[in-house]
């Protein structure tokens, strides 16, 4: 895992490529993103509805231990994270939508979280709860640099298009240096754990960008707000369930509930950025194909 | 029997009313009758010295801008480099080859500023398409953005050209944003190449320029004061229907009378030094030449110039970042704008009229534009040959499917092949005549003799005009197709083919046919599967008269285009006689 320095380091990071991200957006992207509230609507649906859902029929399946089943549901029943709104930015997703869905989730999941494990894992009888600071810190940590990303852009296009691509290299850097330390630095762990953990953080991350997009276009949203959706869906915030799990379990029940977070956390950040790689060709194509397209009757 | 007093007593006068009654403003009387574009420049850069006249958009918001001041001032140092450090002579050919950006309308008045003619060279353009237009020209200075040097490297030895004048994308934004520009060009877009060209910097040439102009004292209006407006200022390249391209001779007067014909009927409209027009278009093509660069600095706009506008996407940023009142367009870009959420969910709240030209404005379109934006788009008509504007619809009372009324003091009739003007409601070749026509091909009086007859522009176009004078254009002459003696027309075949949904365009052309003379052949582009030759013949048999229906039709994945986005005809053409013949062999 890593060390407080470099976990404050990384949160510096987070603030920064967040205030990039806000950088590229306009307050009409928020206003477009609402312009559809049921994305939201559908969005909050497969996040809180599917997710868990998936999450708990792997853990049966793959018969997981009981605290790698408590480990999965909760990872199933996290909100997004800020991860989601960088692979929604490299993707040429929408942004402002995948933001506004971060922000409802998180919220929702105050109330949402509790009772999806109790529902989930009957008969474990340690509560789970989001501590209310984690909200306003991921909160605070999304919100406001994105707010004064957006002002700067505002005021200076020149600044704006600056701190874009600075947040835009630093996001790439930092998921470059988690995929490529993560695996020297806890090759003993990965040794260690069973396939059927392996299979369960891989597929949750996967299944949960198909069900999305799926889900999402069987509810009529169109193809971008899918991918962004099946992105929002699948990402889950990794960091937020580790420190659940650290807050809520002590001694060796603690470590191993926390692999599955941890396991999670690096699975999903290789498998989203293919995935990006292949969302953003398809919206790079449907670019270029509307630029085409004939003018729909007024 | 001659029709001539058909449209020699101009039934479309009444309209000019139209037009002249939206004239509000005092400026109206402004004095517009300049010798020489020079003077024009001159004359607008005093009048708004301070105020912004270009801004370079970037898709991703980058940007840098001139004032009025320092367009004026650069130009003048760019015009005494040219004189006296390059020893160039009024006359003299200097061509530009660049998209939209700072460094355009710097060059391209240093260029004017100097005497000499400038050349406008499509960057787009092949090395052997660039080869042919410098030799052609006899271009013997060349002021060329970096992201083409390699081409030009390869073929230069082969040239006239002698100096070479480099600029980039990025010049005059401010250094910070210049060097990171410059690294995403180079290192993501791949699109700044290497080259060992032996070349100038421009703003190294402007700053000797400038040097030699403080040194020597010289007044730069010496250069240009003896212009008179029969002197050519533009060789502007076209294809034009024989596909061999030549450079019509534009003067001064040509340039300048076409923006005194746009401004006496758009004028009103625009309110002298408070617009911004979005130019999205290339300026290296005739109509953003004369109507964005030359008429709105006349007015006194602030220019926002698009270096590329594809995708679309590309123009976000600058209709976030500006207050857009004019756009100036053809059909493809404002098709492609009205298929955008953030365009048409935020239509710009201070956009004032789209002018549309190059190529036929759809009805689609048009109407679209209207609900969605709620201001007129007034299409107009022309040729680069004409500089360009013939025709244009009065704003604010604009026809569907018409090219509107003649620009003042321009003649234009309709024609038969014997040059005898046709009767009313048919249809007929457009000749024109007026201040705006050009001087003739540059060293091709065959060809020139053949296009301008005792004055009269025919410009192989086949129209027709109403009782009140508004003109509706049918087709291409050069397009049109023989069948068993019948006249087909391109146009009306596509038009029907394009009622298909699927269909997202077609190109008709004329083949040769052992039975009928010609044959009509399709090739049409879909844009989603499900639609056989088959469904297409029946689908026009139903919309067209028997000897029109295609005979064949072939699916193509996309067609050959202008830079402007016209489907060439004759390239599709020209594929297929190809294909057939060495099939034959």
């Amino acid at each position: 895992m890593l060390s407080p320095f470099e976990e404050s380091l990384l949160s510096i990071m987070m603030v920064i490529i967040m205030f990039g991200m806000g950088a590229s957006l306009t307050f009409k992207d928020f206003k477009l993103s609402m312009r559809h509230p049921q994305a939201i609507g559908v969005g909050f649906l497969s996040q809180y509805l599917l997710m868990p859902f998936i999450a708990f029929a792997l853990a049966r399946l793959l018969d997981l231990t009981i605290e790698q089943t408590v480990g999965l549901v909760l990872m199933g029943c996290m909100p997004g994270g800020t991860t989601s709104n960088i692979f929604a930015y490299f993707s040429k997703s929408l942004l402002s939508l995948s933001i506004m869905m971060t922000i409802c989730s998180t919220l929702a999941g105050f109330i949402l979280v509790p009772m999806w494990m109790a529902f989930y894992t009957q008969g474990i009888d340690d509560a789970f709860r989001i501590p209310p600071d984690q909200i306003a810190r991921l909160l605070f940590l999304l919100l406001i640099p994105t707010l004064i990303g957006m002002w700067l852009r505002r005021k200076n296009a020149n600044i704006g298009a600056i701190i874009e691509l600075m947040g835009g290299l630093l996001g790439a850097v930092v998921i470059v240096f988690i995929v490529v330390t993560w695996v020297p630095r806890n090759w003993r762990l990965l040794a260690e754990t069973s396939w059927q953990v392996y299979a369960a953080v891989i597929l949750l991350g996967l299944f949960g960008f198909l069900f999305g997009y799926i889900f999402s276009r069987l509810l009529r949203l169109n193809p971008q707000k899918a991918r962004t959706v099946s992105m929002e869906t699948g990402i889950q915030n990794g960091p937020l369930a580790a420190l659940i799990v650290i807050m809520t379990f002590t001694g060796e029940t603690q470590q191993l509930i926390l692999l599955i977070p941890v396991m999670y956390s690096l699975f999903i950040v290789l498998n989203s950025a293919w995935v990006t790689v292949i969302y953003r060709k398809i919206t790079n194509r449907e670019e270029s194909a509307r630029d085409q397209a004939k003018v729909e009757p007024s | 029997m001659s029709n001539d007093h058909l449209y020699d007593s101009a039934p479309w006068t009444p309209f000019y009313g139209v037009a002249k009654n939206a004239v509000t403003s005092a400026d109206s009387v402004e004095e517009t009758h300049f010798f020489s574009i020079p003077a024009m420049i001159v004359a607008a850069s005093e009048k708004y010295k301070t105020q912004t006249a270009f801004t370079t958009c970037m898709p991703n918001g980058m940007n840098g801008h001139l004032t009025y001041a320092q367009v004026d001032e650069m130009s003048d140092a760019f015009a005494v480099y040219l004189r006296e450090s390059l020893g160039l002579n009024a006359g003299d050919r200097v061509a530009v080859q660049m998209p939209n950006c700072l460094a355009l309308p710097v060059a391209a008045f240093g260029i004017l500023k100097a005497g000499c003619v400038l050349v406008n060279v499509n960057p787009l353009y092949t090395r052997r398409e660039m080869a042919h237009q410098f030799n052609d020209s006899g271009a013997t200075a060349l002021v060329i953005v970096d992201m083409f040097a390699d081409k030009l490297e390869d073929i230069l030895a082969n040239t006239s050209v002698k100096h070479v004048v480099l600029t980039s994308i990025s010049q005059w934004f401010s250094p910070l944003i210049r060097g990171v520009l410059n690294l995403v060009l180079k290192y993501w877009n791949k699109a700044i190449p290497k080259h060992n060209l032996n070349a100038q910097k421009l703003d190294a040439a402007i700053e000797i320029g400038r040097k030699r102009k403080a040194e020597k004292r010289l007044d730069v209006a010496a250069y240009w004061q003896d212009i008179q407006r029969e002197d050519t200022a533009l060789l502007q390249y076209t294809g034009g229907t024989t596909g061999v391209s030549k450079g019509a001779e534009l003067t001064h007067g040509n340039l300048l009378s076409n923006l005194e014909q746009v401004n006496s009927v758009a004028g009103g409209h625009i309110e002298a030094g408070t617009e911004c027009i979005l130019t999205a278009l290339p300026i290296y093509h005739i109509f953003a030449f004369t109507v964005n660069l030359l008429a709105f600095y006349h007015k006194g706009a602030h220019n926002v110039l698009v270096p590329s506008p594809r995708p679309i996407q590309n123009c976000q940023r600058a209709f976030d970042n500006y207050p857009i009142t004019w756009i100036s367009g053809v059909n493809t870009l404002f098709n492609a704008l009205l298929n955008e959420e953030w365009f048409t969910v935020y239509p710009p709240k201070t956009m004032k009229v789209a002018l549309a030209g190059g190529t036929a404005l759809h009805k689609s379109v048009a109407e679209r534009w209207r609900t969605v934006v709620g201001t007129p788009i007034a299409e107009g008509y022309g040729l680069t040959e004409s500089s360009p504007v013939i025709c244009f619809n009065p704003i604010g009372h604009e026809r569907a499917d018409s090219i509107g009324i003649p620009a003042p003091s321009t003649e234009v009739r309709l024609v038969d092949d014997n040059g005898v003007t046709v009767g009313l409601g048919e249809p007929g070749e457009i000749i024109a005549r007026g201040p705006q026509i050009m001087k003739g091909y540059w060293n091709r009086p065959e060809e020139t003799a053949q296009t301008l007859k005792d004055g009269w522009l025919y410009t192989g176009d086949i129209g027709t005009m109403s009782e009140d004078g508004h003109f509706h254009i049918v087709d291409r002459k050069k397009d049109m197709i023989l069948v068993s003696g019948f006249n087909v027309y391109p146009n009306e075949v596509e038009d029907a083919i394009a009622r298909l949904t699927q269909v997202q365009e077609s190109a008709v052309i004329g083949v040769p046919d052992d039975q009928t003379g010609e044959a009509v052949h399709a090739y049409v582009v879909l844009r989603e599967s499900g639609l056989s030759a088959q469904d297409i013949i029946k689908h026009c048999k139903t919309e067209l008269a028997a000897y029109k229906v295609p005979k064949k039709v072939v699916f193509r994945e996309d067609l050959p285009k202008t830079p402007v986005g016209k489907v060439l005809r004759k390239d599709v053409r020209a594929s297929v006689v190809k294909s057939e013949t060495t099939a034959q062999q």
